[in-house]
């Protein structure tokens, strides 16, 4: 099971956490102590981690569950998740993958301003993939008609509430003046690979 | 979209903008204020609501606390415009947890958007049960998921949301899932066609079959079909290739859900998931240059190894594996390498064997000095499992030669696995001593009580040991620096078995007190109370230091900790009485040795990693280790869903006529052993005992078809508005081979269609598939699939098939196969003299089964001779001609044929009387149980309450 995914940038700011099981401190040390253990680690060096400090944080129910930092960095962002072992780590690896896509695809180049503006959205996407710490859908297609099957519902009931306001809302286009894109987080992929 | 909102936007503006953090906090609090304020005044129309919750959001996922917006999220909930319901549901999600009492408010909310028609209403729903659900919500909302799951009309969207969320019902409150009840239906799911459904589907069956493996059974051959779809058929729409590969993460879902059974029986399935497992392992040879696609690649080929080591350890599978894994361990991905060493650790812990990992000693070893502390951790797992008694000195001096340079974070785990493993494998004593001494210098801190309290045991209870223990302790204790746990061992062995030393060069008594005082200042008051004990010991053994002693006592007679006071105070009264006194020798004689009991230390290790029904199906150690958790897992299952198989012979009786078992009724007749047999007598019928996990199929029509098969070879099973079941069949010997076509009789599919067959004994008889059973029939159309019958002893009970499929609602068919032990008989042909001659030899009861029932006539009240000649035919006994004068009376002979109990002869007489309307049927045999078998068998279809 997957028990918390954590976006922060390189600095440590989170921008995306959320937590499949109630934790036992606050998120911001959680968060920091993650940043600790992860910014520390030069690239090259695997995106597996075993976690045993952070069984504090988390609230080891059961005496077995093993818990492992499975994280990714694209360009100024890392994605974290915090599974047991019942999930495979290159299982998880490809799942952040699928999870990046999907932002891109939402925002088109999506960018940390993204993450920031559109929490809600980023939200939602992830709500897309991951259902209570299971994952729910992996297909890009079908995450994708999700998405939009809410945004025109979304759309729809803006509109029938402001019969005289021009079509707002939905996924993708930023507000002008906010655009300070960061490229294509896919291909920024960091420390991967052979070396 | 939270852009609309122009108010949320510019206070995530302002929140970026602030240079530093008290400023950021100042516009935070500035906010909540506000925010708080809007709320108490009320009249917020949805806008404003939606706005403000957002904005509480925003400040949450900041990392702040927020204690406003959640009654406002309840009311966004029920809102009749989607944007607010979204944000309501996020809010919900976000801001509470299971035990929220906010929670309650939403119970309903939640249940009216489970029944709305608006399928992304139903969602929003779902997700949130699915993240904050608890057990109230389960016992309340757990049947509207349910329906949500299995209702035909669901789409595949609400479809998988519907699975994980029951899961998180069942993970909350498992009572409220009848998970046996549901199996099979559930299980039907796995064949749906949208690959996101399935995945889903097959995550809540991981879940449920742990707990419920029985009625869940039918789920293997279910992953193994799809597997086979997946990889060797490639039969997968395109959008779920994930870098070409077919879904991983399924694949990788169903490889784990086999792990949780034992290995199939059934050879069609076991040679399908070869095939399986060896495309994938064929697959991964080809390696590619786009990463994601070797990523995607290799988790199913660990995962695919991971199965092959859990189906049978000594598979060529298995081999190929091991030189895979080989060749990861020194890849230059450190990815790869992580996972090539935590394979191979389950590997090792498998294995019978670990020659093939032994080759790659030297890599591991290096491996502890990987750059990275994730891989080191893994090293350090294999090399815990790979060690044996042949290379325990090199691993564990490895071990704790990197001790010293370890990370803080490894030493604790490794001092403990070196202790396990030192005193598992140790070569000889005083290696071990050595070992455990050195252990405990180096590492001090991180040694657990649990090391030196075993020391202490084994010295004790090894005599050989004590002398040589006590000079080596003493050694170290000399080194300036030693650590509290050694001081502790120095203590008790000292104390035990310094005499044994006390003769030698610098080891004398009062070189023996010196050392070990002068560490006491440094240990802290438990440590001393046990230096106390030793002293008092000395003064039983070493009068020559007793003056010191005494001093020692005295001295401690004013600390303040009670403890040490209190036995320094008693151990002075002891030691200052008259030298003649026996007391204290009687209070210091030689400790005895301790009961014989498990290391603690292994206890502690399963503690760590557990060994309950979680998702792990190894542990780090041995192949014992994993052998044993396996037992305790064994006794841990409840026994209600394992049907008990009922052993219809009573092996008592059997040994007596083994004798006479095999008795050829062609061959010379053998002695007269068979008139003294066993005096029990076999009880003519049995009830058909049914299975536990389904009901049979009942009706009039049902019985009559099954009875009219066991005499017959085709014919019709089963029929109904659905689905018509007939069976055709061929015996030779112990052998047998029956069709059984499938007729779909309606105008849509049959889909998730799945067959099973159930064997009550199958030490006794063993029924499997020739192939996979289709999982599909098309309208109107029929398919066959071939069953493969072996009879090995004798048997009572037929196997039953069960047969499910959807077709529009779930449907589940269970039936008795006509397989009974008459069609294993092969015809005899004797003479008159010879069939009496053996029919005497026999005897009577209890080799003879005898009944007299009421006989079923022909409309002209004559006896039906060409019925009754049919049934003992259809029976596969002769009939034989010219033995009996009355022309009525049927006799008849076979041999029933038995793979592992040889060959049974059996006679039968059939008289009818048909003034009486009555019949009597006479059966022997060698075998008391078969003549009962047979008797039954052959009075069932001629007695008049006959169906027919």
């Amino acid at each position: 099971m997957i028990h918390s995914v954590i976006i922060f940038n390189t600095s440590g700011v989170p921008r995306l956490t959320k937590f499949y099981t109630p934790i036992h401190q606050s998120s911001q040390t959680l968060v920091r102590k993650i940043y600790s253990l992860i910014s520390t680690r030069s690239a090259g060096l695997c995106n597996f981690l075993d976690a045993p400090e952070l069984e504090d944080f988390l609230g080891r129910r059961d005496e077995d569950e093993k818990l492992r930092v499975v994280y990714r960095s694209y360009a100024t962002l890392h994605f974290v998740f915090v599974v047991d072992s019942s999930e495979s780590e290159l299982g998880i690896l490809d799942l952040i993958q699928v999870f990046v896509e999907s932002l891109d695809r939402a925002f088109e180049n999506v960018c940390e301003l993204d993450l920031v503006f559109h929490f809600d959205e980023v939200h939602h996407i992830l709500a897309e993939i991951i259902q209570g710490g299971l994952v729910l859908e992996t297909n890009l297609e079908a995450i994708d008609s999700s998405l939009q099957q809410a945004a025109q519902a979304r759309k729809h009931s803006f509109a029938s509430a402001n019969p005289l306001a021009l079509g707002v809302g939905g996924v993708g286009p930023r507000s002008s003046g906010l655009q300070t894109p960061l490229g294509w987080l896919t291909g920024k992929l960091t420390g991967v690979g052979p070396r | 979209m939270a852009t609309n909102m122009r108010g949320l936007t510019q206070f995530i503006a302002d929140i970026r903008g602030a240079r530093v953090r008290d400023l950021e906090e100042k516009r935070i609090n500035k906010e909540m204020a506000n925010i708080r304020k809007k709320f108490k005044d009320g009249n917020l129309d949805g806008y404003q609501k939606k706005k403000y919750v957002a904005k509480v959001l925003y400040t949450y996922i900041l990392g702040y606390k927020v204690d406003v917006g959640h009654m406002e999220a309840v009311n966004l909930i029920s809102s009749y415009k989607y944007s607010e319901k979204q944000i309501g549901y996020l809010a919900v999600t976000l801001l509470m947890h299971e035990n929220s009492d906010f929670l309650r408010l939403v119970v309903n909310s939640i249940r009216k958007d489970l029944d709305d028609n608006n399928e992304i209403h139903n969602c929003l729903a779902l997700h949130a049960i699915a993240n904050v659900g608890g057990t109230e919500m389960a016992e309340a909302l757990c049947e509207d998921v349910h329906r949500l799951l299995i209702s035909p009309t669901s789409q595949s969207m609400v479809k998988k949301k519907a699975a994980l969320t029951l899961l998180r019902m069942y993970r909350k409150h498992p009572d409220v899932i009848p998970a046996a009840e549901w199996a099979l239906r559930i299980v039907a799911i796995m064949d749906d066609r949208d690959l996101g459904v399935v995945l889903c589907v097959t995550t809540l069956v991981m879940a449920l079959a742990q707990d419920h493996l029985e009625p869940f059974a039918v789920c293997y051959q279910k992953a193994v079909d799809r597997l086979f779809r997946l990889v060797v058929e490639h039969e997968y729409s395109a959008t779920y290739a994930y870098y070409k590969v077919p879904s991983p993460w399924l694949q990788v879902k169903l490889l784990r859900l086999l792990q949780y059974y034992p290995p199939a029986e059934d050879p069609a399935i076991r040679s399908t998931l070869h095939q399986v497992l060896e495309t994938i392992m064929n697959n991964s040879a080809e390696q590619s240059r786009n990463m994601q696609h070797n990523n995607a690649q290799r988790a199913v080929l660990f995962e695919a190894i991971g199965l092959a080591i859990h189906l049978d350890t000594n598979s060529p599978l298995v081999s190929t594996s091991a030189v895979l894994l080989a060749r990861f361990i020194s890849s230059k991905e450190t990815n790869v390498r992580y996972l090539g060493l935590d394979t191979l650790a389950h590997l090792a812990a498998r294995a019978d064997s670990l020659e093939a990992i032994k080759k790659h000693q030297g890599t591991v070893i290096n491996s502890l000095r990987d750059r990275d502390i994730s891989v080191r951790r893994r090293a350090l797992d294999l090399l815990y499992s790979m060690c044996d008694v042949d290379n325990s000195e090199v691993i564990v001096g490895e071990l704790l030669r990197y001790l010293k340079v370890a990370d803080y974070a490894l030493r604790e785990e490794m001092v403990l696995k070196i202790a396990i493993l030192t005193e598992k494998y140790a070569s000889s004593y005083r290696w071990y001593v050595d070992t455990i001494l050195e252990l405990i210098s180096s590492a001090g801190d991180h040694v657990g009580d649990e090391v030196w309290y075993r020391v202490v045991q084994i010295v004790t209870n090894t005599e050989d040991l004590q002398a040589y223990a006590a000079r080596v302790v003493f050694q170290r204790l000399k080194s300036p620096a030693s650590h509290e746990s050694l001081v502790k061992v120095g203590g008790y062995v000292l104390g035990e078995y310094g005499h044994l030393i006390a003769n030698e060069e610098g080891h004398s008594p009062i070189e023996q007190l010196h050392v070990l005082h002068t560490k006491s200042q440094f240990c802290a008051a438990p440590t001393r109370a046990l230096l106390l004990s030793t002293y008092i010991k000395w003064v039983n053994v070493f009068p020559e230091i007793k003056p010191q002693l005494i001093n020692i006592f005295e001295r401690y007679r004013h600390v303040l900790d009670s403890e040490l006071q209190q036995r320094a105070c008693e151990f002075y009264a002891l030691a200052s009485r008259p030298d003649e006194d026996e007391l204290l020798q009687n209070v210091c004689e030689e400790i005895p040795p301790f009961p014989p009991r498990e290391s603690a230390l292994v206890g502690r290790m399963n503690k760590k990693h557990g060994a309950t029904e979680d998702k792990r199906t190894w542990v780090h150690g041995g192949k014992e280790a994993n052998l044993d958790r396996e037992a305790t897992k064994q006794g841990r299952v409840p026994t209600g869903d394992a049907p008990p198989t009922a052993s219809p012979t009573a092996t008592g009786d059997r040994d007596v006529m083994a004798s006479l078992q095999g008795l050829d009724l062609s061959g010379p007749s053998n002695g007269t052993s068979a008139t003294n047999g066993a005096a029990k007598t076999v009880t003519p019928t049995t009830p058909i005992k049914p299975s536990t996990s389904t009901h049979l199929a009942a009706g009039p029509n049902v019985d009559r078809w099954f009875e009219k098969l066991t005499y017959t070879n085709e014919g019709v099973l089963y029929e109904d508005v659905q689905i018509q079941v007939g069976v055709k069949s061929r015996y030779q010997g112990h052998i047998g081979q029956l069709a059984i076509y499938m007729g779909n009789k309606i105008s849509a599919p049959l889909t998730s269609f799945t067959t099973k067959v159930d064997v009550d004994d199958p030490e006794a008889l063993s029924v499997t598939f020739a192939k996979m059973p289709p999982t599909l029939i098309a309208p109107r159309s029929q398919s066959q699939q071939i069953l493969h019958i072996e009879c090995k002893k004798f048997f009572r009970t037929p196997p039953t098939i069960s047969i499910s499929f959807l077709a529009g609602a779930h449907q589940t068919i269970s039936l008795r196969l006509p397989i009974v032990l008459t069609k294993f008989f092969e015809h005899v042909t004797l003479g008159q003299a010879e069939f009496f001659e053996r029919w005497k030899l026999i005897g009577g009861p209890p080799r003879e089964a005898q009944s007299v029932f009421p006989m079923h006539l022909t409309s002209q009240n004559e006896i039906d001779r060409e019925k009754q000649r049919n049934v003992v035919l259809g029976y596969r006994l002769n009939v034989l001609a010219d033995v009996d004068p009355n022309p009525n009376n049927i006799v008849g002979a076979g041999v029933l044929h038995m793979s592992v109990d040889g060959k049974v002869g059996c006679l039968m007489r059939l008289e009818p009387n048909r003034e009486a309307k009555l019949c009597r049927v006479t059966v022997r045999s060698t075998s008391e149980e078969v003549a009962g078998e047979v008797q039954r068998l052959i009075q069932k279809p001629l007695s008049v309450d006959a169906a027919s």
